[in-house]
């Protein structure tokens, strides 16, 4: 593991989040490219689970989010952890990408996206805890061939 | 790091915006904000000038939405210039905007806006005849 981050579950702590993952993925040599794709899983994960973890009367306030993040080989997975209500995102409807932009709801896109960007994902429901990993490939000398 | 919203001077019946840093969920709201009075019914055209942008997840397709489904209410047009990489794969995924709404230079888009006009023109003399 490079790192485990903890924080207040929070909109402002999510830049933290994103500020310290950048670091230490800029000091591994990680490619900006991937290093965006990080930034957006991080964003959509943690708003989303700050905006709607709170199920029914539960207090947001209360939670923590906690990122860790691994390599292997050509493999980076991002685990993330709330303490949100339980949330599959992979059981998220997709959004309808063909509908005409005035017919479209706005919103839904966020959880699409990193379904899209992802290589792998993998939800648990652990302890009361959401665990989603989501895997991508980083581009190395040799498969970028 | 957060958002620059540059609000040039209109020029030709468009409107351009140009963007710098990131468009998330920190700061979405400020561009809804600075956007709001541009998005009324004598407005054909925003361009947004994304040269300067370097990111944007979901919080800012939304804004750019909201934008395209204000203009586009009355016919109008959100055209986007110069998306770098990480911008073009999300709209790209999303299928947020037309490709042919991406332009790659404001040359580009100015050729296509100024070609919409022109119909637009012939239209009203057809009108008159």
């Amino acid at each position: 593991m490079l790192i485990r981050l903890i924080v207040p579950g929070e909109i402002a702590r999510v830049e933290d989040l994103n500020t310290s993952l950048e670091a230490v993925l800029t000091r591994h040599g990680v490619d900006a490219g991937v290093r965006g794709d990080v930034r957006l899983i991080v964003e959509e994960l943690a708003s989303n689970a700050i905006e709607y973890g709170g199920g029914d009367g539960v207090d947001v306030g209360q939670h923590e989010l906690s990122v860790d993040i691994g390599m292997d080989g050509d493999l980076l997975t991002l685990r993330f952890r709330d303490q949100g209500a339980p949330f599959d995102p992979l059981s998220a409807q997709t959004p309808d990408l063909e509908a005409d932009i005035l017919d479209r709801p706005i919103g839904g896109l966020g959880l699409y996206l990193i379904r899209q960007i992802a290589e792998s994902m993998h939800y648990e429901r652990i302890d009361d805890c959401n665990l989603l990993r989501v895997s991508l490939r980083v581009p190395t000398p040799e498969n970028q061939r | 790091m957060s958002l620059q919203i540059d609000i040039l001077p209109p020029a030709n019946g468009s409107q351009r915006v140009a963007l710098a840093g990131r468009l998330d969920t920190h700061t979405y709201e400020d561009l809804d904000v600075a956007l709001a009075p541009l998005l009324h019914r004598q407005q054909q055209s925003l361009v947004l000038d994304l040269a300067g942008l370097e990111y944007i997840s979901s919080a800012g397709i939304r804004s750019i939405f909201k934008a395209r489904k204000a203009l586009g209410g009355h016919g109008g047009k959100v055209l986007l210039v110069n998306p770098q990489a990480q911008i073009q794969k999300v709209l790209d995924v999303v299928k947020a905007v037309p490709m042919h709404e991406i332009f790659v230079s404001t040359a580009e888009a100015d050729a296509y806006l100024d070609a919409m006009q022109r119909k637009v023109l012939r239209g009203d003399q057809d009108e008159d005849e």
